[in-house]
C-alpha cells in the first residue's frame, strides 16, 4: 500500500473517531435536556474532548496539505478556520452559566459537524479505496 | 359548597354523583341544567338582560360555553381600569367579528364619560382630541372600540361593572356563563402627550371562567408585585403567539419585601400543619384552581389532570384537635402562600445563617473611609443580623496585597491577625475559630471591628487579591453554604482572578463596547458556579474612584443569586456617601435570608419554561438555584407552549423551596391562572405593558452583551413595532400607511417606555458613559422588582413650588400625598421654579435661577439662589411648612421604591454644573438629547416601521 492509501486509511479513522465525538456530543446535550446531567457535569466532561476533536481535525488537515491532496484540504479548511475563530474569540469552551441559553445552537452546531464527518468518511474511503486499486493495477 | 357564592338569585347548586358534576336547579320552577346560570330566575327586574340560551342537559362541565350575552357587558361593560363604555369583542371563530357589527361600526374615538345609555349605536361620536378621522376609520369592520349594543335601551352600566372591579375580577366576575372578554380600545398616540400617571395602574383583569376556583376569595390572584404575566390571557397555540409577536413570560419578585405599612398589604399566609397535598404526577401545590371529586375524597389536579386523594389531616384543625372548614384553609383562599415543610423536604438539618466579609484594606480603601464605614455599619448591625437561635456564624477576612485572617476565639476580648501571603495556592492558616458564632465571639468580633480601619491605616499598600480572599471565604464557609460579602475600592490587581484595567475609552461608543459589559476573566464565573454548588451566595460591594471592572465582578452575583452595589466616587467624608452606604449595607445585613433555595415553575400542560432572567444558577431545564434568596430581586421566565391548550383557563405555579434563617424549610407558592383565548385580538386587550417593558428591559440587556449595545436597543424598537404592526393589522383591519400610531388602550405607556429604555444609562447611545456605570446600569435593569424598575426607566417628575395643597401632607386615610406626575419634558421646567426628578436610585432638586429668595429660604435656608451650592447635599429640615412637605416628599419616594437603595439628593442649579445639570436633563426622556430622538420622534420611527417602510 502506498503514501496515498496509508494517508486516506488514516484520515477514514481519524473521521471515524471524530464522528463518534460528535455523537457523544449530541447524546450529552440531550441528557442535559432531560435533566440526567447537570449543566456543571456536562460541561467540565464535553470541554475535554473540545481542544482534542479541534487539533486532532486540525492535524488531519494539515497532513492532507503536506501530501498535496488538495480538493480534501479544501474541504476541510473551512471548519478550520471556524474552530481557529473560535479560540481566538474564547468562547470553544462550554459554559456552565449559559448552557441553557445557548443549547440550541450547540446542538445545531454538532448536528453539522455530524453530518461534515460522515461525509468526510465516506469520501475519505472512497479514496482509500481508489488508491488501493489504482495501487493493484 | 362555595361555588353557590357566585350563583345568580333564584338558583341552586345540587351535587350529582351520578354524574360527578353540579345540577343547577332553579327554584321557582324547578327546572335543572347542567350549564352555569347566568340569569337570575325572577325575570325582569332588568329589562335589558336577554336571557342567555340555556340548552338542555347536553354537557358534563359547567360553564364552558361562551355566549355574547348582553350580560357580559353587564358584567364588565363599564371597563374594568376604564370609565369607557363597553367596546365588546364577541366571541365567534378565530376572526371573532360577527357581521352584525358591520353596520354598527364607528369611529374608535370616544368622548371619556361618555355614558352607555346615550351611546345608541347610530350616533356618530366625536373624536377625542379633534383630530382628523385615521384613515382606518373608516374601514370595513374595524373591530375594535366598536360600540356593540345588541340590546337598546340597556342601562348604563358602570356602576356595577366598578362594584365587580373592586371585587377583584380575579375569580371572573362571578356570574354570568358567558366568556368575558377585554375591552379593545385603540388609542392614537401622535401629537399626544403621554398620561404618566398611567404607570401605576393595574395590568389589565384576569377574566377567569366562573366557578374556575373553589373558593371566592379575593386573593386567589397574586399581587402584581409579586408576580404578573405580560399578556392576562394564555394563547391556546404558539403559531397563534408567534402571529401576534407579543412575548409571553413571567415577571416575578416571588421574595418580594413586606411592607404593611407602605403597601398595605398583608403577610403573606403561612400553611402550619405542614398538611401539603401536592399532586402524584406534577408535583404541583394544592391550590385555589383544583377541583374537588367524589364527594370532596380527592381533588383533581388543574395542571396534569391527575385525581390525587386528599390527605386525612386536610380538614382536620391539629391544634385544637377538631374538624376544620376545608373551605377556609389558606391554600385553597389565597394565591401567595407559604408551606411549613416536613423534615421529609430537607436535605440536611438546617444550617446557620453564615456570614464571611471579605474586605479590601488596601490603602484607598481606608483613604476613602470604606473601610471605617462598613466596620461600623456591621458593628452596629451585629444585632439586627439574623440570628434568632443564636446559631449565626461570622468570618472576617482582610485582604489586600496578602490576606489577613482574624481568629476569634470564643472567650477571646481580643483578635489577632493571622497573614498569608500565598496567594496563588489558598490555604487557611488555622482550622478553628475563623469562622466563629456571632454570639459566642462577639467580644472579640465587636474590638476587631472598632479597630479594623486603624490596623491598617499605615500599611500604604497598593494592590488588592480579593479573588484569593474570595476563595479563602468560600473555603471557610463553604461546608455550611451562606453569604459572602465582598466590599472593594479598587481593582482586583493580584492573585487569582486579578483584572486589567481594560476600559479602552476609545471602545466606548463602538460596537466593541459591548465586550466591556462581558466579563475579562473566566475566573469569577467558575467561581461563582463553585459558590453555588455549595450553597454560597456573594454580594459584590464596589467604592470605584477609578475603573473597577463591574461587568467582570458582577458576574459573581448573577450567577449566585447575590447583588451587586457601586458607589461611584465614594468618599466617607462626605456624609451623604457614608449614610448612603451605612444605610444600604445595613439593610443588607439585617434582611432575612432564605438560604438553600430552588425555584421552580410548573404550569398546565403544554406550557414550558423556555429562557430565564435574573440572579441564580440554572440547574436543570427548569430548577433554578440560589444559595441565598435575596429579597425584592425580580425574575423574567420567558414561556413556550409546545402543545395546543385545550381547557378554558390555565394555572401557573412557582414554588420556591428555601431554609429560614431560623431553621424551617418552607415553600412559597404562587399560583395565578390565566383564561385561554384564540383571539389575536383578545391577546392584545390583556397585554400588560409593564411586564412586557420588564421583559423587554432584560432582553435588551442580554441582547447587549451577546451582541451590540445598538443590537439591543434595535431590539426593543423592532419588538415594540412588530407589535404594534400586528395591531394595526390584524385587529384593527386597516392596511396601508396611516398618518396614525394606534395601539390597544393598555399599552399605550409602552412606547413611551421602551423610548426611555433605549436611552436609559445602561443602554444609551453615546461614547461618554463610564463602562462601570453601565454595567451597573444593567445590573439594576436586570434585577430590580417592577416597582422600581419603572422609575428606574421612567422618572418620576413633580414641580413643587407650585403643588397643590395637600401634597406634601398627610391625608384623612394617613397616606402621603404626592404631587401629580409631571411629563418628562424640559418644557415644564420654569426658571422661577422647584422640582423633584427622581428614578429610585437618585433624587435630583432642579432650582430655576429665577427662584425667589423666599422659595430658596423656606427649602435650603440660604438667603438667596446665589449662595446655593450644586451637587451631593442633605435637605435641611426647617421649620416651615413647606421645607417639611419636600421633606416628606423626599422621604415618600424613597420609601415608595423596594430594595435597600437609600437614593441620593442632588440639588440642580439650573445655570451652574454643566455635567450635574445635563445628567438630570436626560432623565427627561421626552426630550430630545444629543443625538438621541424625543418622544415624538420615538413614535414617528415606530410609526413607519409600523408602516412598513
Ligand atoms: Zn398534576
Amino acid at each position: 500500500m502506498g503514501g496515498e492509501g496509508w494517508l486516506f486509511l488514516f484520515a477514514v479513522l481519524m473521521a471515524a473517531v471524530l464522528l463518534f465525538t460528535m455523537v457523544f456530543f449530541i447524546i450529552m446535550f440531550s441528557d442535559l435536556e432531560c435533566d440526567y446531567i447537570n449543566p456543571i457535569d456536562l460541561c467540565n466532561k464535553l470541554n475535554q474532548f473540545v481542544l482534542p476533536e479541534m487539533i486532532a481535525h486540525a492535524f488531519l488537515t494539515l497532513c492532507f496539505l503536506l501530501s498535496g491532496q488538495w480538493l480534501a484540504f479544501l474541504l476541510n479548511a473551512p471548519l478550520v478556520g471556524y474552530n481557529v475563530n473560535k479560540i481566538m474569540a474564547k468562547n470553544h469552551m462550554y459554559d456552565a452559566t449559559e448552557i441553557f441559553r445557548t443549547l440550541s445552537g450547540h446542538k445545531k452546531e454538532s448536528f453539522i459537524k455530524l453530518g461534515f464527518y460522515l461525509v468526510s468518511f465516506f469520501y475519505y474511503l472512497y479514496r482509500m479505496i481508489l488508491a488501493l486499486i489504482s495501487e493493484s493495477d | 359548597m362555595s361555588q353557590e357564592v357566585m350563583l345568580p338569585q333564584g338558583w341552586e347548586a345540587r351535587w350529582d354523583s351520578q354524574s360527578n358534576a353540579y345540577v343547577y336547579v332553579e327554584q321557582s320552577t324547578g327546572r335543572s341544567q347542567w350549564e352555569v346560570p347566568t340569569q337570575p330566575s325572577y325575570g325582569s327586574s332588568n329589562p335589558s338582560v336577554s336571557p342567555a340560551p340555556q340548552p338542555a342537559a347536553s354537557h358534563h362541565r359547567p360553564g364552558r360555553r361562551q355566549y355574547p350575552t348582553a350580560q357580559i357587558q353587564q358584567v364588565y361593560g363599564g371597563g374594568g381600569y376604564d370609565t369607557q363604555p363597553q367596546a365588546q369583542q364577541p366571541m365567534g371563530g378565530a376572526s371573532g367579528y360577527p357581521d352584525h357589527n358591520a353596520q354598527q361600526q364607528q369611529p374608535q374615538y370616544f368622548t371619556p364619560g361618555f355614558g352607555g345609555a346615550d351611546a345608541q349605536p347610530q350616533q356618530p361620536q366625536q373624536p377625542a382630541y379633534g383630530q382628523q378621522p385615521p384613515s382606518y376609520g373608516g374601514t370595513p369592520a374595524p373591530p375594535y372600540g366598536q360600540q356593540q349594543q345588541p340590546y337598546p335601551g340597556q342601562q348604563p352600566v358602570d356602576q356595577m361593572a366598578n362594584q365587580f372591579q373592586q371585587m377583584n375580577v380575579g375569580y371572573g366576575g362571578g356570574a354570568g356563563g358567558g366568556k368575558q372578554l377585554h375591552q379593545i380600545q385603540t388609542v392614537n398616540l401622535i401629537g399626544m402627550q403621554p398620561d404618566v400617571t398611567g404607570l401605576v395602574a393595574p395590568p389589565p383583569p384576569y377574566l377567569l371562567p366562573p366557578n374556575a376556583a373553589v373558593t371566592a376569595s379575593p386573593h386567589i390572584q397574586p399581587d402584581p408585585s409579586y408576580q404578573r404575566c405580560t399578556l392576562t390571557s394564555m394563547p391556546t397555540t404558539q403559531s397563534l403567539l408567534n402571529k401576534s409577536k407579543l412575548p409571553l413570560a413571567l415577571v416575578m419578585a416571588p421574595y418580594r419585601s413586606f411592607r404593611g405599612e407602605v403597601d398595605g398589604d398583608d403577610p403573606v399566609p403561612v400553611v402550619e400543619d405542614s398538611v401539603i397535598a401536592r399532586c402524584r404526577r406534577c408535583r404541583a401545590y394544592i391550590n385555589p384552581f383544583v377541583t374537588f371529586i367524589e364527594g370532596g375524597n380527592r381533588w383533581k389536579c388543574c395542571m396534569c389532570g391527575l385525581s390525587n386523594e386528599v390527605p386525612q389531616l386536610f380538614d382536620w384543625n391539629q391544634a385544637e384537635n377538631k374538624p376544620a372548614d376545608r373551605w377556609a384553609r389558606k391554600e385553597l383562599n389565597h394565591s401567595v402562600v407559604e408551606f411549613i415543610a416536613p423534615t421529609e423536604y430537607m436535605v440536611r438539618p438546617p444550617q446557620p445563617p453564615v456570614y464571611a466579609f471579605v474586605i479590601d484594606v488596601s490603602q484607598q480603601a481606608i483613604q476613602s473611609g470604606m473601610v471605617a464605614v462598613a466596620a461600623r455599619t456591621i458593628l452596629e448591625s451585629l444585632d439586627n443580623i439574623p440570628n434568632a437561635d443564636n446559631r449565626t456564624k461570622v468570618a472576617i477576612i482582610a485582604v489586600s496585597t496578602s490576606l489577613h485572617f482574624f481568629s476569634l476565639p470564643a472567650d477571646a476580648t481580643e483578635a489577632s491577625m493571622l497573614v498569608v501571603s500565598d496567594l496563588t495556592d489558598v490555604f487557611l492558616p488555622k482550622p478553628v475559630d475563623l469562622l466563629v458564632n456571632l454570639t459566642e465571639s462577639r467580644p472579640a468580633i465587636e474590638s476587631l471591628l472598632g479597630k479594623l480601619s486603624d490596623m491598617f491605616q499605615d500599611s500604604h499598600t497598593v494592590g488588592n487579591a480579593l479573588g484569593s480572599g474570595l476563595q479563602a471565604a468560600h473555603q471557610l464557609i463553604g461546608k455550611i453554604g451562606g453569604k459572602i460579602i465582598a466590599l472593594t475600592a479598587t481593582l482586583p490587581t493580584l492573585g487569582e482572578g486579578a483584572l486589567k484595567a481594560r476600559d479602552d475609552p476609545k471602545l466606548l461608543g463602538t460596537s466593541k463596547e459591548s465586550s466591556l459589559l462581558n466579563a475579562a476573566s473566566s475566573f469569577y464565573k467558575t467561581f461563582a458556579i463553585e459558590c453555588s454548588k455549595q450553597q454560597v451566595a456573594v454580594d459584590m460591594f464596589l467604592f470605584s474612584t477609578s475603573y473597577t471592572d463591574v461587568a467582570t465582578l458582577s458576574c459573581l452575583p448573577r450567577y449566585t443569586a447575590g447583588q451587586t452595589y457601586l458607589y461611584p466616587g465614594f468618599n466617607a467624608s462626605r456624609s451623604e456617601d457614608a449614610i448612603k452606604f451605612a444605610t444600604e449595607f445595613g439593610k443588607v445585613l439585617s434582611m432575612p435570608m432564605g438560604l438553600e433555595a430552588v425555584i421552580r415553575v410548573r404550569a398546565t400542560r403544554g406550557i414550558r419554561m423556555s429562557a430565564f432572567h435574573g440572579n441564580f444558577f440554572i440547574r436543570s431545564t427548569d430548577l433554578l438555584a440560589l444559595p441565598v434568596v435575596p429579597t425584592d430581586q425580580n425574575y423574567v421566565i420567558e414561556l413556550q407552549l409546545e402543545d395546543d391548550i385545550k381547557g378554558s383557563f390555565v394555572v401557573l405555579q412557582t414554588a420556591i423551596l428555601h431554609t429560614t434563617c431560623y431553621g424551617e424549610r418552607r415553600i412559597r407558592v404562587i399560583t395565578q391562572a390565566m383564561p385561554t383565548t384564540d383571539s389575536i385580538s383578545e391577546l392584545y386587550g390583556s397585554a400588560d405593558q409593564i411586564a412586557i417593558a420588564t421583559y423587554l428591559t432584560n432582553k435588551a440587556v442580554e441582547r447587549s452583551m451577546s451582541h451590540s449595545l445598538d443590537d439591543a436597543r434595535n431590539t426593543v424598537t423592532k419588538n415594540l413595532s412588530d407589535m404594534l404592526a400586528v395591531y394595526k393589522n390584524q385587529v384593527t383591519s386597516s392596511s396601508g400607511a396611516s398618518a396614525q400610531l394606534a395601539v390597544p388602550e393598555n399599552l399605550k405607556l409602552l412606547p413611551l417606555l421602551c423610548c426611555a429604555l433605549v436611552k436609559h444609562v445602561g443602554l444609551r447611545e453615546g461614547a461618554s458613559i463610564p463602562p462601570d456605570l453601565r454595567a451597573y446600569a444593567q445590573c439594576l435593569l436586570t434585577t430590580l422588582p417592577c416597582q422600581s424598575l419603572v422609575p428606574y426607566i421612567h422618572p418620576r417628575f413633580y414641580s413643587l413650588h407650585n403643588m397643590p395643597n395637600d401634597a406634601g401632607n398627610i391625608n384623612e386615610t394617613g397616606q402621603m400625598v404626592l404631587p401629580p406626575a409631571l411629563n418628562l419634558t424640559s418644557e415644564r421646567l420654569e426658571r422661577h421654579g422647584l422640582f423633584l426628578i427622581e428614578d429610585s436610585q437618585n433624587i435630583f432638586i432642579w432650582v430655576g435661577h429665577e427662584a425667589v429668595p423666599r422659595l430658596i429660604q423656606d427649602v435650603f435656608g440660604l438667603n438667596n439662589y446665589g449662595e446655593l451650592q450644586g451637587g451631593k447635599s442633605t435637605l435641611p429640615i426647617l421649620d416651615n411648612p413647606f421645607s417639611q412637605r419636600v421633606n416628606n416628599i423626599v422621604n415618600k419616594t424613597r420609601e415608595l421604591r423596594r430594595g435597600v437603595y437609600r437614593p441620593h439628593v442632588y440639588v440642580v442649579k439650573s445655570d451652574a454644573e454643566p455635567a450635574l445639570r445635563s445628567w438630570a436633563l436626560s432623565l427627561l426622556v421626552e426630550d430630545r438629547m444629543d443625538h438621541m430622538s424625543s418622544y415624538a420622534q420615538y413614535l414617528t420611527t415606530v410609526k413607519n416601521k409600523v408602516n412598513g417602510n
